[in-house]
């Protein structure tokens, strides 16, 4: 039998397999991209570097929020002693041996279980080999007592980490506070990880984005007992961290600092914003908090449920959220609306009939101007129902929507009962009531001017924060226009955002400002102006109050303001609760500001003394 | 035929050069593979790769004392050789075991192990064996003896347990195909008894050692693919269960084998070609299904025990680590790899891929040298295999035939079995890959299977076959 042939059944047996060997290798090792990802989920390691976050400067180049150096006591269990000395380990760090050894366990337990679905078995997450922070954020000087004789306890080691430090304890409103993300903020984005620092309220929250910077990251190749060997690929991939730009405020921290103190026992808030630019020079709410509190974990959770149980609320930012009727101060703008609408002229004038609603003993108002000098609650009364009454229909219940429907849009330009687009979160809209809210009130054609007549004196439903007051106040200064309030002048160098650079228009022409500003220079600079407290020497203030009748307790103090008349520098509204009489409270707190802002000193230290004195809380 | 005198003068430098570029490769690998920073000399011999080169020494040493020797040594004294290595199997029995297997001779990496070296005297053996025998005369008795021979050596290194060693053995059975020594006879004995049957020759008898490999081959593919999902790659996000895969690439087999044969085979012969693919297809098809469906029907324990035995089971950081490892290192190389001296998951400071200079070795070789590395690799050892394969058909004398075919056959089981384990195509049994791993006893006696088989090439003309 010639079995020669028999080689060919051997050659093709070696070359299929040979070619099927090709094949498979071409596809695991070209196509196949999955055993790429298992190898890098083997053996890369990526770690990430977290760069310190973007700093604050105030309008002057003051840094007002900085990093600081802060170090966590690291522990790798596999590195321990066998023996290790709970007592003198306890002894160094200054903690209890019983609160070291349960600290063991917090970490252990900390790090949750993971269940094989295949073997069914569990096994904790925790590694002896992987490093956990034992102690975390202590202080260079904690640190370096430690340090020296941290060499006795091999396994532990110090790390480095950058944590927020405010060298003026002020502006906690508006700045915000850091802490650490939570599982689902982790899911969300995938920046970060369990551990890291997120803005939790104020611009640090708003420009989370902006602050956090870039990550470095870092491959470096682990072994299978997951240390790091050397640098991935000699560090060809690396991406180096980059700092989040600075944030360049518009905030004057020496003039907030001052509104602080003058605010202090008193509830309730100061907003200054220059007109020109729409930036916030001082947002006050009081009563508040010193940032370094809300430094680090351990300093959070000691002090924020203190802060949050207070019944004064100073974590709420009451500039931004607090939503209160803004009493006569709103009598400004249904002059310029009855102006603008040719329901009133500048020189109108209306008796104080105190008949429909009550008013205080002054002289008839003879024209606008007047009116807001006397803040004459009648005047207004007749004025709004002008607006809203203007006979379009018989009937006046068919008649007060359109009327109505009108007056809301007016409002509106004022940025009142919108939500302003101010950098900063926890803004509210405050309420600007439309027809279609009163007929869900009373029904359809079942309500008119009469009805609604509160609101034509900032009472009634009318509500607004104290952030659109001082927005108003500064669309009075400009003369019609308002850039929307922000804080942030310039993100880094590169200037405000676009819509901090548009100026928005109010539905009153430029002519008719004039006869109401006259009137807001009476209130301040003339006899029988209810604000002669807001008189600062040599600069002409304009000015309104407000008192805002509160069925709780006592009335709140309103006073808006601007100044000088003409160019004018801040627009400034201030809002002091249960304090009674606009005039009293907030016309002097209004004008300390305006003075320190203007002139850097204060001339009447008498007032401020009193102010500083009182305690309304 | 006039003797050379000249001690290289009929060398096949084909395959001598071959060897050399394997050898030279297979260091700069272990150097890489087993790299410590603290001693960066290639030729320190603390070092694995120094040991290596060492080796490497010692093997060419061996070749030049194989060169000077007359190639007749061999066949004269085929018995000895082949009984000094069953005494040498039986010894290591009683040494101390290392690693769970009593392998080693010898102390600690200074020790060799018999079970490499009983692979040459085993074809040796066989090769004279083969050669005393008329083929045409061939009974029962003539393929006892044969797998008699095969069978002391195998049963000797399963005792130590060496799983890879035996297996590689069954290789010879090949050998024994081409030779015509096949279990024929066997089937014919048992086939004549049943009364009125009188065969001369069965097909499945004469041809049972490939068919067997089919089928075990095809059983084993099987096994492998009827858990996975295939993600047919040519169209993106197709899912197909992967026995329709074992089954579609085996019609495309049978297809191209077909156009290919057809393209060669005489009118006369394409009909046959026909019928023997189309049978041949059905048959495999057949065989699939049955492993397939018969393994689908298995108690869990029963599966367990096989996925085990497999390396199937999904539990890539327990009992699939080192395959998983292994697979991840070959299949990250991309297609020109990582570089030299870049592989992180097979380098030796990592560790993740176990033995990665020695059964694993082709982890780091695959994963610094990516695809082009990988596919060199085949090249060349499917290149020294049909060279072999060439350099045996040419030989006159059948002892240098049968040897050159076991030799091929080693060198092929090892390549297609190391190289499988890592590729999720065999189950996980350390036999090193020849010239590449690290090891004095495999480097020893791949050199000097292969120097002999040189010098039996180079004195073809002077033996008579």
């Amino acid at each position: 039998m010639n079995t020669d042939a028999r080689r060919y059944v051997i050659i093709v047996f070696f070359l299929l397999v040979g070619s099927i060997y090709a094949i498979r290798l071409f596809y695991m090792q070209v196509i196949d991209e999955s055993w790429t990802l298992r190898a890098q989920e083997i053996a890369e390691k990526r770690q990430q570097i977290t760069p310190p976050r973007g700093v604050f400067f105030d309008r002057r180049g003051k840094k007002i929020v900085a990093n600081k150096t802060y170090f966590n006591l690291m522990m790798c269990e596999a590195k321990m002693k066998e023996k290790f000395d709970t007592n003198a380990f306890a002894k160094l760090i200054g903690w209890t041996p019983m609160k070291v050894k349960s600290r063991f366990w917090e970490i252990k337990l900390g790090e949750g279980k993971y269940k094989n679905p295949h073997t069914g078995k569990t096994t904790s997450n925790y590694q002896k080999i992987r490093s956990y922070p034992f102690v975390k954020e202590m202080s260079m000087e904690e640190m370096a007592n430690i340090a020296p004789y941290l060499q006795n306890f091999p396994g532990f080691y110090e790390e480095i980490t950058s944590m927020r430090s405010y060298p003026y304890a002020n502006a906690a409103n508006i700045l915000g506070y850091l802490s650490e993300v939570n599982g689902e903020e982790v899911k969300e984005d995938r920046f970060y990880r369990a551990g890291d620092n997120i803005g939790r309220a104020g611009l640090e929250r708003f420009y989370e984005k902006e602050l956090r910077g870039v990550k470095g990251i870092h491959y470096i190749v682990t072994s299978a007992l997951n240390n790091a060997i050397e640098p991935y690929a000699n560090g060809k991939y690396d991406t180096i961290a980059k700092q989040g730009p600075a944030l360049h405020l518009g905030v004057d921290i020496v003039l907030q600092a001052y509104g602080e103190k003058l605010m202090k026992n008193k509830r309730g808030c100061i907003v200054a914003i220059e007109p020109s630019t729409g930036e916030v020079l001082a947002l006050v709410s009081a009563p508040t908090f010193d940032p370094n509190l809300f430094v680090g974990k351990r300093s959070i959770s000691k002090n924020y449920s203190k802060l949050i149980t207070d019944p004064s609320k100073p974590l709420y930012p009451r500039p931004l959220s607090a939503e209160y009727p803004p009493g006569s101060t709103f009598k400004l703008i249904q002059a310029l609306t009855a102006l603008q609408e040719g329901v009133i002229k500048p020189s109108t004038g209306f008796p104080c009939t105190k008949s429909m609603v009550g008013c205080h003993n002054h002289p008839h108002a003879r024209n606008v101007a007047e009116a807001v000098q006397y803040s004459c609650n009648p005047y207004f009364y007749y004025t709004v129902k002008k607006i809203i009454q203007q006979g379009k229909r018989k009937k006046v219940t068919q008649d007060a929507p359109i009327g109505l429907a009108k007056w809301t849009k007016y409002m509106k330009s004022f940025g009142f009962g919108v939500k302003l687009e101010t950098d900063i979160t926890g803004i509210r809209p405050g309420l600007i009531p439309d027809p279609a809210y009163y007929d869900k009130w009373y029904g359809h054609n079942a309500w008119a001017f009469s009805t609604i007549r509160s609101n034509s004196i900032g009472q009634g439903e009318v509500k607004a924060t104290p952030l659109q007051l001082a927005n108003l106040a500064a669309i009075l200064a400009n003369r019609g226009w308002f850039i929307t309030p922000h804080f942030v002048k310039s993100i880094g160098s590169q200037g405000p955002l676009p819509i901090y650079r548009k100026k928005h228009y109010t539905m009153i022409h430029r002519e008719h400002f004039d006869p109401v500003i006259e009137g807001m220079r009476k209130v301040v600079n003339e006899k029988g102006g209810t604000g002669s407290q807001a008189r600062i020497k040599d600069i002409i203030v304009c000015g309104k109050t407000g008192t805002v009748q509160n069925p709780q307790g006592k009335d709140h103090s309103v006073f808006i303001a601007f100044a000088p008349m003409y160019q004018p520098k801040i627009a400034i509204a201030v809002f002091i609760e249960n304090a009674g009489f606009g005039g009293t409270w907030a016309a002097p707190i209004a004008n300390l500001m305006m003075e320190k802002y203007l002139k850097k000193k204060i001339t009447d230290k008498e007032k401020e003394e009193h102010i500083l004195e009182s305690d309304l809380d | 035929m006039k003797r050379d005198e000249s001690l290289l003068g009929n060398i096949d430098w084909g395959l001598f050069i071959v060897f050399l570029v394997m050898v030279f490769m297979g260091v700069a690998n272990v150097y890489s593979a087993a790299f410590n920073p603290k001693h960066p000399e290639l030729f320190d011999f603390s070092q694995k790769y120094g040991k290596q080169i060492m080796w490497v020494g010692i093997s060419m040493f061996l070749g030049l004392l194989v060169f000077l020797i007359d190639a007749s040594i061999y066949r004269k004294f085929a018995i000895p050789i082949y009984l000094f290595c069953l005494v040498l199997l039986v010894i290591v029995l009683f040494m101390p075991s290392v690693n769970g297997a009593h392998a080693w001779l010898g102390i600690g990496s200074l020790g060799i192990q018999p079970a490499e070296f009983a692979k040459i005297g085993t074809a040796i053996a066989l090769a004279s064996y083969v050669n005393s025998i008329n083929v045409k005369q061939q009974n029962v008795n003539t393929v006892i003896i044969a797998n008699i021979i095969l069978l002391f050596p195998m049963i000797l290194i399963l005792l130590q347990p060496d799983a890879g060693t035996f297996v590689v053995f069954t290789g010879f059975l090949f050998v024994m195909y081409r030779e015509g020594i096949t279990y024929d006879p066997i089937v014919l004995h048992l086939v004549n008894l049943i009364p009125g049957v009188r065969f001369k020759s069965t097909w499945v008898g004469s041809h049972f050692i490939p068919i067997l490999f089919v089928v075990v081959f095809l059983s084993i593919t099987t096994l492998l693919m009827s858990n996975n999902t295939i993600h047919f790659f040519l169209i993106p996000g197709v899912d197909i269960p992967g026995f329709f895969g074992v089954i579609g690439a085996l019609f495309f087999m049978g297809l191209a084998t077909y156009v290919i044969l057809r393209f060669f085979a005489s009118k006369r012969e394409r009909n046959r070609i026909t019928m023997i693919v189309i049978i041949g297809f059905f048959l495999c098809s057949l065989i699939s299904s049955i492993v397939n469906f018969g393994f689908q029907g298995l108690k869990k324990h029963q599966k367990d025990r096989i996925e085990l035995f497999l390396g199937l089971r999904e539990d890539p950081d327990g009992e699939d680590y080192n395959r998983n490892r292994a697979m991840a290192a070959v299949g990250s190389g991309g297609f020109f790899g990582k570089g030299y001296g870049n592989a992180s998951v097979a380098s030796v400071e990592s560790n993740h891929v176990p033995e990665s200079e020695t059964d694993f070795i082709f982890c780091p070789l695959a994963e610094e040298w990516g695809f082009f590395g990988s596919f060199t690799l085949i090249c060349l050892f499917m290149f020294m295999l049909f060279r072999i394969i060439q350099i045996a058909e040419r030989q006159k004398s059948r002892f240098n035939r049968v040897y050159a075919y076991c030799v091929a056959m080693i060198l092929f089981y090892h390549f297609a079995v190391n190289i499988g384990m890592d590729i999720g195509f065999a189950p996980v049994i350390g036999i090193p890959l020849p010239f590449f791993s690290y090891g004095g006893s495999s480097m020893m006696s791949f050199s000097v299977m292969m120097f002999v088989l040189l010098k039996l090439d180079s004195q073809r003309g002077d033996v008579l076959g």
